[in-house]
């Protein structure tokens, strides 16, 4: 079995991150599956970045902790992860820039600097040489990283693309000459169905296009920004309007004008732009107007630390906005989950005319993970745009829908926008039907959008929305996933979003554990969710947070208490090792 | 063809003598003589006692949150740009509360027509001052009289980018209908300040003071003159009140701008399907 960790150190604003996905899509590319993930300083220069790759030729979901190649393009790489090296651990550095001390690992001394000097390359060509390297001792080819060279500077013509491809030579050929002994045959091509490489962000941006979102607002904020300049560069192409609005107030208020106006809309944000939007969300509460938020969470309170993960906004997101009214919380645990639940978030947002808030953090937002092409295309086969009750005409038989108290003179109806009904959602008209007229009133109302204050239609108002969730719960709602044996297990981990990959990794070492993860997180189905815990077995509460809030959620919401936690709130994801040594 | 009574939704409940009153009529006075019914505009209205207009005209609306009405006229501007969109808001609501708002649409020449109740004063909330207030104004949340000095909403919006600033008196009915009709035909961002008094809270800004302090501006004012038209906008510091429309020009609007709105409006738009040309950069 293959399952070894690449990872290149260097200071910030050297092309780390590009080397990092460029190694990760070879990897792709040559038949493996991948998971990586960054980590880097809120500064653009300065700092010190790394990226890491975790390459295997089964499934994998989460790094590992040790390191098998490491890429030092600076002393500060080597210094922050000498730790993470076993005895046949590689450390590639340039001895004109430092030699690490001596340890039970192997080195292998590339002269970046001389290579660069004597090819008149700019500092950032460094990678380049790199990624030669790191083919050369991982027995791979450098076919696969010719084609991508070939596709970033295609514009500028055959003489960059040449100048940048005898980096990866000289790479590449000083490995085989010198260091021969340590090639291993870890990245040899083999025969595997295609596999697109995303990001959390990647597929929230991937999901809304499919599900015919026609408009995207957001104001940047780590780590959702990537939403934003990838459905920004795509706009020639689809169609779409991405709008960078002058604040997250404005974003979420121009959105909801949008849906208004009958058009599928998406904002994305990060938890402080949350709390600016709160206000907006109440607002699309009463005045039951669809919005899908996307909410990629990072270490609070207020500016915290921005370019780390935590799962911190889980009770305030269920809880936003003044008042009482429904909002669906979905919690994607994965890129292909991210995929189907922001697809439906649009479906539920339109059939149930509320906010939805699709919950992200960092570690989802920015690590890559294969995703099989097939899965993709046959969910984008499968899904289907359901706009719910909106109306695009009205015929005939749906005059009753009018309000007939009025003037027989006036030509134009007044549609009752908040009729009464059965499962709580009321027809919508697209703004401009000819005939007819209402207001979307973020005032109490009647059916017909006027402004009351009156007690029993603020009662039925209140009702019908509140019915809302009742027709989810029954229909749209779905059931936490299992993973393992539930009946059998004895210990039941439990946990929500981007927590999965860990759990599901650390399971391949522990013995008879089930894990019940959530992504369906708000509202909750009591009597179904409390069926999942009945038996008396040891329950351990996993969260990137440092109050269990899924476990608050869940206890408030359905009276399941679970004592045993494990929390983490450093800024780091929680890891599979941490997991297997707290239950072993 | 519409009528007045086509755009009348419930009686208004304005304090009698208020400037609303006005401003509504030649609101909807506005819209019959541009030959719109009620299905063939969108508004959107703040919170204040102009957003209570709301209940009492007809058409496609949104009664927003105060402040946030122009990022919801700008959101239905994208979705169908096809459709008038006017925001009618206070002063409060739109320049303190929304002020960022306002800039943005202004530099972005949003194309809809943003018309603002200026009384200086929060009269929904019983007479707190607003950003239009002169200095020392005396309210209940500044006893000993307002220590800021006024906004210049007119000077705000040409600096920012508007394309169309006009200032009309809600105490002159046919100027104010004119200059509304104006500001909707006009391509672009238009910003109509109506002076209006509110005779419950504002015993300084009334009706005889508007009378004496405004002037109309010449037929053949140069509205396209950039420097005059910010002069003329600073009269206001001095109490004198120039009305029509004080600042004009052409600017492509946001909408123009959009190559993804050349064929269709984004609500009309055909579904777009081409996934693979968006999947393969991931492979």
């Amino acid at each position: 079995m293959i399952d070894f960790t690449w990872k290149i150190g260097g200071e910030a604003g050297f092309g780390i991150m590009t080397t990092g996905l460029v190694f990760s899509k070879i990897a792709s590319r040559l038949g493996y599956h991948i998971f990586d993930y960054i980590k880097y300083p809120s500064l653009i220069r300065g700092g010190h970045n790394s990226f890491e790759t975790r390459v295997s030729d089964q499934v994998v979901r989460q790094l590992k902790y040790n390191v098998d190649l490491l890429i030092c393009l600076n002393k500060e790489t080597f210094d922050q992860n000498k730790k993470f090296l076993l005895v046949d651990s590689i450390v590639v550095y340039d001895s004109s820039d430092f030699v690490p001390e001596k340890g039970s690992y192997k080195t292998l001394d590339i002269p970046f600097k001389k290579i660069l000097e004597e090819q008149k390359g700019q500092v950032v060509m460094k990678n380049t040489i790199a990624l030669g390297a790191t083919l050369a001792i991982l027995g791979g080819e450098i076919d696969e990283l010719e084609h991508i060279i070939e596709e970033q500077f295609g514009r500028k013509g055959e003489e960059v693309i040449n100048f940048n491809k005898q980096f990866v030579r000289k790479g590449y050929d000083y490995v085989k000459k010198n260091y021969f002994q340590l090639i291993k045959p870890l990245l040899t091509k083999k025969t595997s169905e295609t596999k697109l490489v995303l990001t959390g962000n990647d597929a929230f941006s991937l999901g809304s296009v499919v599900a015919d979102c026609r408009f995207y607002c957001a104001y940047p904020m780590t780590p959702s920004s990537s939403v934003l300049t990838t459905l920004a560069s795509w706009q020639k192409k689809n169609n779409m309007i991405v709008r960078h609005g002058e604040d997250e107030i404005s974003v979420i208020n121009t959105a909801l004008g949008s849906s208004f106006a009958g058009v599928r809309s998406a904002v994305g944000t990060s938890g402080g732009g949350f709390a600016l939007m709160v206000e907006a969300v109440s607002l699309a509460g009463v005045t039951e107007t669809p919005i899908v938020i996307f909410l990629s969470q990072r270490p609070g309170p207020a500016t915290g630390m921005p370019t780390w993960t935590e799962q911190s906004d889980l009770l305030f997101t269920v809880h936003a906005g003044h008042g009482e009214f429904p909002k669906i919380v979905l919690a994607p645990g994965d890129v292909e989950e991210m995929i189907e639940l922001t697809a439906k978030a649009f479906n539920l947002a339109d059939v149930y005319q509320l906010p939805v808030v699709v919950m992200s953090d960092m570690f989802l937002s920015e690590g890559h993970k294969s995703v099989s092409k097939k899965f993709v295309d046959d969910f984008i086969a499968n899904y289907k745009v359901n706009r719910g009750k909106l109306l695009k005409e009205i015929t005939n038989d749906k005059l009753q829908m009018t309000n007939q108290v009025q003037n027989s003179n006036v030509k134009s109806k007044n549609f009752l926008r908040y009729k009464i009904t059965e499962d709580g959602i009321s027809e919508r008209l697209i703004p401009g039907i000819p005939g007819y007229y209402f207001q979307a009133n973020s005032y109490e109302h009647l059916e017909d959008g006027h402004t009351t204050e009156e007690a029993k239609p603020r009662i039925d108002q209140v009702d019908k929305r509140n019915k809302k969730w009742q027709t989810y719960l029954e229909k749209d709602f779905s059931l936490p996933k299992v993973y393992g044996d539930l009946e059998k297990a004895e210990t039941v981990l439990v946990s929500w979003g981007s927590v999965k990959g860990s759990i599901i990794e650390a399971q391949k070492t522990l013995e008879n554990t089930a894990f019940i993860h959530f992504n369906h997180v708000y509202p909750l189905d009591k009597d179904k969710i409390r069926k999942l815990f009945s038996a008396k077995k040891r329950y351990i509460l996993l969260e990137n947070n440092s109050w269990g809030q899924m476990g608050k959620l869940l206890a408030m919401e359905t009276g399941v208490e679970i004592e045993e936690k494990i929390l983490k709130y450093d800024g780091r994801p929680i890891w599979t090792e941490e997991i297997i040594r707290k239950l072993t | 063809m519409s009528t007045i009574q086509d755009f009348s939704g419930y009686n208004p409940t304005w304090c009698p003598g208020c400037g609303d009153w006005g401003i509504g009529i030649a609101i909807k006075q506005a819209f019959v003589q541009l030959g719109f019914d009620p299905s063939g505009v969108a508004v959107v209205f703040g919170i204040g006692c102009s957003g209570n207009m709301n209940d009492f005209l007809n058409a496609y609306a949104i009664h927003s949150l105060h402040g946030r009405a122009i990022p919801n006229a700008i959101g239905i501007k994208l979705a169908n740009h096809n459709l008038p969109v006017v925001a009618i808001v206070g002063d409060g609501d739109c320049y303190g509360e929304g002020g960022n708002h306002l800039i943005h649409a202004c530099r972005g020449n949003h194309d809809i027509t943003v018309i603002v109740h200026d009384n200086g004063v929060y009269g929904l909330t019983t007479g707190q001052v607003a950003p239009t207030a002169s200095k020392g104004f005396k309210s209940k949340s500044t006893p000993s009289g307002i220590i800021e000095i006024p906004i210049n909403p007119l000077s705000l919006a040409i600096t920012s980018g508007a394309t169309f600033v006009a200032q009309a008196f809600a105490g002159d009915a046919n100027g104010t209908i004119a200059l509304i009709k104006e500001g909707v035909n006009h391509k672009g961002f238009s910003l109509i300040n109506i002076l209006q008094p509110c005779v419950t809270f504002n015993k300084i800004n009334t009706y005889q003071y508007y009378l004496q302090k405004t002037y109309k501006l010449p037929a053949d004012f140069e509205k396209d003159n950039f420097k005059l038209a910010v002069e003329k906008s600073l009269e206001i510091n001095e109490e004198k009140f120039p009305l029509g429309v004080i600042y004009q020009i052409k600017r492509p609007t946001f909408t123009d701008q959009l190559p993804q709105l050349e064929k269709e409006t984004l609500v009309n738009k055909e579904r777009f399907v081409d996934f693979d040309s968006l999947i393969k950069d991931f492979i």
